[in-house]
């Protein structure tokens, strides 16, 4: 899958303080961001916060209320912004289950105006990315999930978008299928589409995504890279807490004690501050009987943005 | 566990008022749609009468007479039927003449009328002269719609014809006991006005003695008075004996016509003929109603059924990612549009194909209106399924609310009960639904024989719903797209 389109610092989409009421609610408050070439953004929110109607202001399904909303043309010939092509992942199965595989590939090939003969071609790509070579005459209904889920996938990518959207695209299959969904979402990316994603599931945003934005209410509250976002809300990334079999005696500087100061914790910038710390504490005697580490993530990041209240 | 089980069930129900219409208010009213029909609730608090046409002003006294006792019969509505225009009565020679059947045509194609009165240019002033002259013939002229009708229409006019001699009778005995007291007192029999009697049409010479013209006693009671003529209807012709059947119409004319004529005695007084001109030129035109109706009521449900493809994908994002392809909204709904009009020509076809083959409905014969209807019923239910289709929000809803609709314009259109059975308030509510102005177009091509000029109205109704709808659809269909 070749593609003109190769990762640069020009954007590919722009939103531009795109506002939305849907339904009576404020589903969009001002939304700017932008997405480039080549590039994975993950777009996490809790439940509400906006981001379908996000993706489906991008995709043309809904006509936003003001701001606006811009596809660029990379290509160096003078093809209109309207050309830059699109594909959508929704979040069920978006295919027909009583068609086969081939059938399913064909007729949204044939939607997305991509030639006979360039569809043959395609398609045959296609089911090899996908790993679905072997099941192209098995009715789609009668497939596992995971493969329903790379067929749904297989489905838009036939044009080669240059903006492909996916609304979690991993939801209920097992981690050798999700596994395989983000091979071939690396794949895309490494052919210069840029990829939004919108999911639930944290370590995936954090291990895959270039780009993190965190939405709620309608609005980006935070965006960029984990580590930005961390220092951005909690600071420091990693969290040690020490356990002491007494009360220790000793005030540590940057420590904060429980009562009845058997515990300590201490937000650390970097894991090579740790050591010190415990050479500090053997030579006052007061060792601490339990070490515990944690990397902060997403999860902290998310909570200590949103809040911990239920949504919806 | 049972009882949980059990508040199960009614707490969906509870939950689901879909559910509950589906389950206990349809019942009630598909009773109330047959009720209807089958009682005066709808049909103006009255007993729906017999509607029987006149196709000429009546020009003699038999006739003006017969006419006043069809008319007083309470069973009976009977009126002229519209007049001729002057064009046609002018090429109108004689009743039996092609514009005359025209307007016959004309008005059983109307649904007007359950039977129309033809009477010969020369019917006889009184009933005495048939018996010299030419038969008393009267044409009952049925689209074989209902042969209860014209079995009821048959016995009642054998009844006046019976009570009209009857009296002919009694004058004649009476004339016979004058003749008999002329005689003995040796002067001529007094005549009685407007009573003629078969002496009264003897040649001049009658001046003889007029007792050797008049029958005997005898003979007018052999002849006349104990014949089977004066029975209204015979033993094995009664409106309920079987031999009118329903389903066929020719068994009607054939067997009223051979009752009458078995009688050789009927010819010299009166007769009844049935005529079915549709009956004539084909063998089995009721069974092209029959598959119409019945096809029209699976199209409606077939055609729903595709159209609730829409509210699938739109349930399952489908339709997101084609909305998103490069098919629009408009290309969408006209492709799905399509599909269900070609599927339910196919659907029409293959009953008439089938019918064509087992029940020989002479389709060929027929094929330039039956493409008409098809294309025209085809592509009204199209819309009317995109249009339920886009109303509704989910399939659920979508197969109850078109289980309700469907069934409901099934039952007053014709599909389940002839339409001929119904009221006219009936036939009325009746053209509410897609199947009435199907059937009565497909009975146009099919029974009428008509050409397919004359289905200027039910083209006309039907690809105007088609265009309404479908345009109500595009209108609503932009709900598609904000989800």
């Amino acid at each position: 899958m070749t593609e003109e389109n190769t990762a640069t610092g020009t954007p590919i989409l722009t939103l531009d303080n795109v506002r939305k009421t849907y339904r009576k609610r404020d589903a969009l408050q001002g939304i700017s961001l932008q997405l480039f070439p080549g590039e994975l953004l993950g777009l996490f929110g809790p439940n509400g916060a906006g981001k379908t109607t996000m993706i489906r202001c991008i995709s043309g399904l809904l006509k936003p209320d003001s701001g606006t909303i811009t596809r660029h043309s990379l290509s160096t010939s003078s093809v209109a912004e309207s050309n830059v092509r699109l594909g959508l992942v929704p979040q069920n199965l978006a295919i027909y289950p009583d068609l086969t595989v081939l059938q399913n590939l064909e007729v949204f090939g044939r939607l997305e105006g991509v030639t006979r003969r360039v569809l043959k071609e395609r398609i045959k790509e296609v089911l090899e990315w996908a790993a679905l070579s072997d099941r192209i005459h098995s009715l789609a209904r009668t497939l596992s999930g995971g493969m329903q889920r790379r067929l749904n996938i297989a489905c838009s990518v036939l044009h080669r978008p240059q903006i492909l959207l996916l609304d979690e695209p991993t939801v209920g299959v097992d981690p050798q299928s999700r596994e395989r969904i983000y091979s071939m979402l690396e794949e895309l990316t490494s052919q210069g589409s840029a990829l939004l994603l919108t999911t639930h599931q944290l370590d995936e945003v954090e291990t895959r995504c270039d780009r993190i934005v965190v939405m709620d209410h309608g609005l980006i509250v935070a965006q960029g890279t984990l580590a930005e976002l961390v220092q951005l809300t909690v600071g420091c990334p990693h969290r040690v807490t020490l356990r002491f079999d007494l009360p220790c005696k000793w005030r540590l500087p940057r420590f904060a004690f429980d009562q009845p100061r058997t515990s300590a914790t201490c937000m650390m910038q970097s894991m090579q501050e740790l050591p010190v710390v415990l050479a500090v504490l053997q030579k006052i005697d007061q060792q601490p009987s339990h070490i515990d580490v944690r990397s902060l993530g997403l999860q902290d990041v998310f909570l200590e943005l949103t809040g911990r209240s239920l949504r919806e | 566990m049972i009882l949980t089980v059990l508040r199960i069930l009614y707490l969906r129900l509870r939950n689901n008022p879909l559910e509950l219409v589906l389950v206990f208010v349809m019942p009630v009213i598909f009773f109330s749609i047959f009720a209807a029909i089958f009682s005066n609730g709808i049909s103006s608090g009255s007993d729906k009468k017999l509607r029987v046409g006149w196709v000429t002003t009546p020009s003699t006294r038999l006739a003006t007479e017969l006419r006043e006792f069809l008319d007083s019969n309470s069973s009976l509505e009977c009126s002229s039927l519209p007049a001729l225009d002057p064009a046609e009565s002018t090429a109108a020679a004689g009743l039996d003449g092609e514009a005359v059947s025209a307007q016959i045509s004309r008005a059983q194609q109307s649904g007007k009328y359950d039977l129309i009165v033809k009477l010969p240019a020369k019917f006889p002033e009184t009933l005495s002269n048939t018996v010299a002259n030419s038969a008393c013939t009267v044409s009952l002229v049925s689209d074989g719609q209902n042969p209860m009708a014209v079995a009821m229409v048959t016995s009642i006019i054998n009844g006046f014809f019976t009570q009209k001699q009857a009296a002919f009778v009694g004058q004649q005995m009476m004339q016979l006991q004058e003749g008999r007291r002329d005689i003995s007192r040796g002067t001529p029999r007094a005549r009685v006005p407007g009573m003629e009697s078969q002496s009264d049409r003897q040649p001049p010479a009658s001046d003889g003695p007029v007792v050797a013209a008049m029958p005997e006693p005898s003979a007018v009671f052999t002849e006349i008075g104990e014949g089977p003529d004066f029975l209204p209807i015979q033993d094995d012709f009664t409106p309920f004996s079987g031999n009118v059947s329903l389903a066929d119409p020719e068994t009607v004319e054939s067997h009223a016509t051979a009752t009458l004529r078995t009688n050789s005695q009927t010819e010299g007084a009166f007769r009844v003929i049935v005529e079915t001109p549709q009956a004539d030129t084909q063998e089995n035109p009721r069974i092209a109603m029959y598959a119409a109706g019945i096809a029209v009521l699976f199209l409606l449900f077939s055609a729903t059924g595709h159209a609730a493809s829409l509210l699938d994908e739109a349930e399952s994002g489908t339709l997101d990612r084609i909305l998103v392809s490069q098919a629009g909204l408009f290309q969408i709904l006209c492709g799905k549009w399509l599909g269900i009009f070609i599927m339910g020509c196919l659907q029409i076809t293959i009953m008439f194909l089938w019918a064509e083959a087992v029940f020989h409905i002479h389709l060929g014969k027929h094929f330039a209106g039956f493409c008409i209807m098809t294309t025209s019923t085809a592509a009204a239910t199209a819309s009317f399924a995109m249009c339920l289709a886009t109303i509704c929000k989910s399939r659920s809803q979508l197969n109850a609310v078109s289980v309700v609709l469907i069934l409901s314009m099934s039952a007053v259109g014709g599909s389940m009960i002839p339409r001929f059975v119904m009221s006219d308030r009936m036939k009325e509510i009746g053209k509410w639904s897609f199947n009435a102005w199907a059937l009565d177009g497909y009975q146009k091509v099919f029974w009428f024989q008509s050409q397919p000029s004359s289905l200027r109205k039910e083209v006309t109704v039907l690809l105007g719903s088609a265009l309404v709808l479908g345009l109500v659809t595009f209108l609503l269909s932009g709900r598609w797209k904000r989800g």
